[in-house]
């Protein structure tokens, strides 16, 4: 009786309303969902650098190159490039067709005045620090005064980017591409540096991008219409409807059918699959890592080398990895991604034998580590925990934020920390930018050894001696251990069941193709 | 009465001041900054400095809670970090889509509760009075999360009734049918989490209210049964429901952080979430200043209300 009054209850609200359906219109709209908001339209100025904020500045502002989860590049707002000047610049030949929203062309002039503007040092760019591979430019990224700034326009059509050390285009763009967008410099001729970033024009902004600002609500809601001229051709929609909603809520939504899409290219977990298979969804397995899974340590706290080996020889990372991603991934033992040009030789084994071993050398006395990790990861912090005990190692488990575990690392307040991050096709990604005095998030006592074979490893020319740098760099971890590669991971991507020609693993690279997207007929 | 909210709204003064304390140290204290979540940028280091400096978060912290404080003062809520927008507009256009959905789901609740409680108390151990406490046990016992996702998982995954997410279709107002199937849901979560206080107040103060003399006077001079309910104790349960009622009202403004999450609803509960998580100590502030204005005006009008709903409230000099 309960049941029927509250089924009757729910069908007499429901039903009224249902039966009016959604308003009819001829608009082709993909809906596209995104778990995280944006923080700013202006691509240099955001203060989370999120992928989130690259996704959606993608769509409204051009780059130079398409990248695709396996490294590869296409063209996009350049046509072709080369190296020159022995290896230390790069010539891109920009598309002769690309125009910005309101009509002008995209010169090289263009380009080389946003690096202009954007490396000037009284300009406030949160986001400089991208181009400090640039010749003329100090590690901040600002200019150099009385240096001759690395971005150039030859030509109208043909933009010269000089670097400090030797660069090859794929190295370039591979590692800095998502973060280069072209500006519209002819609107901020007059505007004060000082000033560039308080520009209403960054909340209505005109980019040369697939698609054109038409709408927002910040942190919530984006409308963006296609761009009709773009070089790569015309999105296969009218408008694109950004959505910021809960993790919880994409693949319900996309089942349903009030999305077309979502953001970072429909990634899924392995116990969400079987849902949306049964939902009518099909499933892709990834082909490339998307994911890089590590436990971050403190080598303050953990001070021998030995003990760092140690926790690394008491973990299965088989098992962490069956648990957490259920297998859909390879444990590793370096931080270099598979698949990409540079490979390592090493190797990963438990062996809980020697690691009670290496804590007797390393003098461990039974103190209680603290692993901090999110929530969603607390269950592979148990499982560590546990696999961590059998070699007699004692770990209490502290469940926190994002916000609070990183800053927890950097103040040096936990031991351990589980982490994630998107993997890179450079043999630097992981390494380069956390072995430098202003990110020693692992507190190194002695960074030099890193630091020269880094910088050796970004000056080197040619393949074969970066590999075999790369080769003693990764010993030196392997020995020091001052952090544990777990596993690289490979996602699920759940497909649109309305939008064709998604090219679903290059969005771990914050790209996507929308010019190629169509919406089906039906 | 006017002595009384004079004297009403300076004492809320050191209160509301006392309050945004409070919470700025709270925020400000709390492990991590929106520094510690910058992206996997290639210079981290170099950024996050530049970042403090821009942002003003390297500065002591009684120097920065007294600049918010004037800036409050000059009725300036500050730039959002993140969004780096004014805080104020921030809000300005969350308020709207809040109220709206709050508003209609308290509003439901209270037109569902009200004659529910009533009947409930009216007839106990009546089929009315069965559902009533059904309801409250829904209320109280389900987690406000699961109603939103099975209601997802029924009336729009299974049934396809109902959007499962947002406030309009194609992002923009298009009708009031599209934005009203955007509602149900919502709403509809909203309005069960609201039922069960709402029903049980009402159903406690009735009962309470049915066994005083003067209902005993009214059944002796012959009045009927729906007269002396409607008309004697209803009104006299009226001041412990009003309380109730008026109670939600800095919840409606404040907006459901759940609900609003989860449906992707743009509202104050939405960007209080989003603050919190990003450190955006400014949108944190600024929500916080918005629902402590809520809460002490909502005090003084329950206090003022009393009088209205109960003519043996009185207000004295005390």
């Amino acid at each position: 009786m309960k049941k029927l009054i509250v089924l009757l209850l729910a069908l007499a609200l429901a039903l009224p309303l249902a039966a009016c359906g959604p308003s009819q219109d001829t608009t082709a709209v993909v809906r596209y969902g995104l778990s995280n908001a944006w923080d700013t339209l202006m691509p240099y100025n955001s203060p989370s650098g999120s992928n989130y904020t690259r996704i959606v500045c993608d769509k409204i502002y051009d780059r130079l190159a398409y990248v695709h989860a396996d490294g590869s590049l296409d063209p996009r707002g350049a046509v072709s490039w080369e190296s020159g000047d022995s290896g230390m610049s790069v010539v891109f030949h920009l598309d002769e067709n690309a125009a910005f929203h309101d009509g002008t062309p995209v010169t090289a002039a263009h380009w080389a005045d946003t690096i202009a503007l954007m490396t000037n040092p009284d300009c406030p760019a949160l986001g400089r620090s991208v181009f400090n591979v640039l010749a003329g430019t100090d590690e901040s990224g600002a200019a150099i005064p009385g240096e001759a700034l690395g971005a150039e326009a030859v030509d109208a059509y043909t933009l010269r980017l000089t670097f400090k050390t030797p660069t090859t285009p794929e190295d370039f763009l591979l590692d800095r591409n998502r973060e280069f967008y072209v500006l519209p410099t002819h609107l901020l001729e007059d505007t004060d540096p000082a000033e560039v970033m308080d520009l209403a024009l960054w909340e209505a902004p005109i980019g040369s991008g697939p698609c054109k600002f038409v709408e927002e609500l910040p942190g919530s809601q984006l409308t963006l219409q296609a761009n009709p001229d773009y070089q790569l051709g015309r999105p296969g929609f009218d408008l694109l409807v950004i959505t910021v909603m809960d993790k919880s809520n994409l693949l319900p939504s996309l089942m349903a059918g009030d999305l077309d899409y979502y953001a970072f290219g429909g990634n899924l977990s392995a116990e969400s699959a079987q849902t949306a298979r049964e939902g009518g969804i099909e499933v892709l397995e990834g082909t490339v890592p998307n994911s890089f899974y590590e436990l971050m340590l403190n080598n303050e706290t953990i001070p021998s080398s030995a003990l760092r080996r140690a926790i690394d020889l008491a973990l299965d990372k088989q098992a962490l990895c069956l648990h957490t991603a259920q297998g859909l991934g390879e444990p590793t033992a370096t931080d270099l991604t598979p698949g990409t040009t540079y490979t390592s030789s090493l190797t990963w084994s438990r062996d809980v034998a020697e690691a009670e071993a290496l804590l007797a050398e390393g003098g461990y006395d039974g103190r209680t580590y603290t692993l901090a990790c999110t929530s969603n990861r607390s269950g592979l912090a148990a499982l560590m925990q546990q696999q961590l005990g059998e070699a007699g190692i004692n770990v209490t488990i502290a469940t926190v934020d994002s916000a609070t575990l990183f800053s927890g690392m950097a103040e040096g307040q936990y031991d351990m920390a589980i982490a994630s991050h998107t993997p890179g096709a450079l043999p630097l990604w992981f390494t380069e930018s956390r072995f430098s005095a202003g990110n020693n998030i692992f507190h190194v006592s002695d960074l030099t050894p890193y630091a020269t074979l880094i910088s050796q490893i970004k000056a080197a020319a040619d393949i074969g001696t970066r590999q075999a740098l790369v080769d003693e760099l990764q010993a030196l971890l392997a020995s020091e251990r001052p952090f544990i590669p777990l596993w690289f991971g490979r996602t699920l991507h759940a497909q649109s069941p309305t939008v064709d020609n998604i090219d679903y693993p290059s969005s771990s690279f914050s790209n996507e193709n929308v010019w190629d997207w169509t919406l089906r007929a039906d | 009465m006017g002595r009384y909210i004079r004297r009403r709204l300076i004492t809320a003064v050191p209160v509301f001041f006392g309050i945004t304390l409070l919470v700025f140290l709270m925020v400000n204290l709390a492990p991590g900054s929106i520094t510690d979540l910058m992206g996997e940028g290639s210079a981290a280091g170099a950024d996050k400095a530049a970042l403090e400096a821009a942002l003003g978060l390297d500065r002591p912290l009684p120097l920065r809670y007294a600049g918010w404080l004037g800036d409050l003062l000059r009725g300036d809520l500050g730039e959002s970090y993140f969004y780096d927008r004014p805080v104020s507009r921030l809000i300005a256009q969350r308020v709207g889509p809040s109220l709206l959905l709050t508003g209609s789901g308290v509003a439901l609740a209270v037109a569902i509760a009200l004659p529910l409680g009533v009947l409930a108390a009216w007839k106990p151990r009546s089929p009315w009075d069965r559902l009533a406490s059904a309801l409250s046990l829904i209320s109280y016992g389900v987690p406000g999360f699961f109603l939103c996702l099975a209601g997802i998982d029924l009336f729009s995954v299974t049934l396809g009734w109902l959007p499962t997410h947002g406030m309009y279709t194609f992002g923009t107002f298009t009708s009031l049918t599209d934005l009203l199937r955007h509602l149900v849901l919502p709403a509809g979560v909203v309005c069960i989490s609201s039922l069960g206080e709402l029903v049980k107040q009402t159903r406690a103060a009735c009962l309470e209210a049915l066994g005083q003399d003067y209902i005993v006077t009214a059944r002796a001079k012959g009045l009927t049964e729906g007269g002396v309910m409607v008309r004697h104790a209803f009104r006299g349960s009226l001041v412990p429901v009003l309380t109730t009622i008026l109670s939600h009202i800095p919840h409606i403004l404040g907006g459901s952080v759940v609900v609003e999450q989860i449906f992707g609803w743009p509202g104050m509960g939405s960007l209080l979430f989003s603050g919190i998580s990003q450190r955006d100590y400014p949108v944190v502030m600024g929500v916080t200043v918005v629902i402590a204005l809520a809460v002490l005006l909502t005090n003084l009008l329950l206090d003022l209300v009393y009088g209205l709903a109960d003519p043996r409230v009185r207000y004295g000099k005390g």
